[in-house]
């Protein structure tokens, strides 16, 4: 009997691929993939916006009344599961209902703490004129978290399908492929509703549109904590003789007050700036330290090292997010030193690091892209 | 006609301005010539050889990672010279770079600064002034 229509049939699979790929590029790609994490999120939310309207306007056995239960029903199926003796739907049984429940929410909340943690992290997105970076980063755990409960249930929804072919026989990942599903004679069918392709089509469009121009507006807003920086010419000059100038939020306040109080030794040179120099970029350096802006960087870098707490690249965190790159690339001659951010970070003059600035010049020894 | 004068004249001032004379410089090497003669009044005139020596020369007193003038410039003040940050330097020598030793303030800021990490010390009017000569003639 044909149970499953066109259109659940594709947002089933395709729904299968998205997370797939987002799950993929987020374990195995490097950060500068994350527009593709992205990409396929957003693919999983359009897909859960077009599963709710088809919902309500689908065919029989994708309406979610057809698969609505009460818990003494769902109770009373699981019960006779373990008995291996579950009754026979022809659409969702009620422990499948209760997992394509699950599944929507736990999607929903990754495609929702996803956006977060895009918008509180990295700045990035329709949230991030709105999302603090804790919030981005209580977002992003979760994220983490839900993934790993998504992939669980994943697996237990594919048990099912094979709890289901062993018990009844029913061809489920068949009928998901074609919609035909082989079900007992004797099983009374309730009178079908057909999918209502027009009033979908507008829903949809009107939803989607909707949705499409509340993300580009808030987009619009500015950042939430990265203050618009007017660059300081002597910071300019006088730092950017000896080498390129290092954002100032890659240091907290305290670091850049030692830092330009001992200037005589700096890192190991005499760098001494003239009395209304040296004010101008104290100030301007005070002014925009780590703790004037809300973005990854500085919130990582503003806990300095004990031992080195002027070098940035002693920073715990530094160290952390650099810990996989083979020195001998930081030794080539396309990086030099630990301290070239702009080798690798095209962005690094704007203090943002994004993950998509980021391009890794080839290890010399090996000759290989890390 | 009149264009190919003006032309002529200003290859002329040109080749002039490489070979060395720029009023800048020479009041800078007058100041110091002045301080020299003022220590030692025995001073005679700033040598390019003793300038070379001392930019070439390791010295000690000043911060370990930079005992030479060499260490960041190279021993070719002809090339480009590196900072210990890896930031690329004008080459020292005013025929490729022509506005050195042209700007006083800038000239006391960088032997200040370089003067102590190398040598540990200021250096004196006779070593700037060598210094300057030896790099106005490569």
């Amino acid at each position: 009997m044909r149970v499953w229509d066109l259109p659940t049939r594709v947002f089933h699979w395709l729904l299968v691929a998205a997370v797939f790929a987002a799950l993929g590029t987020e374990l195995f790609a490097p950060p500068w993939w994350l527009d593709w994490h992205v990409a396929a999120g957003g693919v999983v939310a359009g897909l859960l916006l077009f599963r709710l309207v088809w919902a309500a306007f689908g065919s029989e056995y994708s309406r979610l009344d057809s698969f609505l239960f009460r818990p003494q029903q769902t109770i009373g199926y699981l019960r006779d599961l373990l008995r291996l003796r579950p009754a026979h739907y022809v659409g969702h049984n009620p422990a499948g209902a209760a997992m394509i429940f699950a599944l929507v929410a736990v999607l929903t909340a990754l495609v929702g703490t996803g956006l977060a943690a895009q918008g509180g992290q990295e700045k990035q997105g329709p949230f991030a004129g709105i999302t603090s970076f804790a919030l981005g980063s209580g977002a992003r755990s979760l994220h983490s978290f839900l993934a790993y409960a998504l992939m669980a249930m994943v697996a237990a929804h594919v048990a099912g399908v094979l709890a289901d072919r062993r018990l009844h026989g029913s061809g489920l990942i068949r009928a998901m492929v074609t919609g035909w599903k082989r079900v007992p004679a004797q099983l009374p069918v309730a009178a079908v509703r057909f999918s209502e392709i027009h009033a979908a089509t507008i829903t949809l469009a009107v939803l989607s549109a909707s949705v499409t121009i509340a993300l580009i507006l808030l987009s619009r807003l500015p950042p939430l904590g990265v203050p618009r920086m007017i660059t300081d010419r002597a910071w300019q000059s006088e730092c950017g003789s000896c080498h390129r100038t290092f954002h100032p939020s890659l240091l907290p306040r305290a670091s850049w007050a030692a830092l330009m109080a001992g200037l005589s030794d700096h890192f190991g040179e005499d760098a001494s700036v003239p009395p209304p120099a040296a004010t101008e970029i104290g100030n301007f350096l005070q002014t925009y330290a780590a703790e004037a802006w809300d973005t990854k960087a500085a919130h990582g870098l503003s806990k300095v090292s004990a031992d080195d707490p002027l070098r940035v690249t002693a920073a715990p965190y530094w160290i952390r997010r650099h810990r996989r790159i083979d020195p001998a690339t930081f030794a080539g001659p396309a990086v030099k030193l630990r301290s070239n951010c702009n080798a690798c970070h095209g962005d690094a003059d704007s203090g943002r690091f994004d993950n998509q600035a980021i391009a890794i010049p080839d290890n010399p020894a090996t000759g290989v892209n890390e | 006609m009149k264009g190919v004068l003006a032309i002529a004249l200003s290859v002329l001032a040109l080749g002039t301005a490489a070979a060395a004379a720029n009023p800048a410089r020479d009041a800078i090497l007058a100041a110091l010539a002045a301080e020299a003669k003022g220590a030692d009044p025995g001073f005679a005139a700033f040598s390019a050889p003793r300038g070379q020596t001392f930019f070439m020369a390791n010295h000690t007193g000043g911060k370990p990672d930079t005992p030479s003038c060499s260490t960041c410039h190279t021993r070719d003040p002809t090339q480009e010279g590196q900072t210990r940050a890896a930031k690329s330097i004008a080459p020292m020598a005013v025929s490729r770079t022509p506005d050195r030793f042209t700007d006083a303030e800038k000239v006391a800021k960088w032997f200040a600064r370089n003067c102590n990490s190398v040598l540990g010390r200021e250096c004196t009017a006779v070593e700037k002034g060598d210094f300057i000569t030896y790099l106005a003639g490569k």
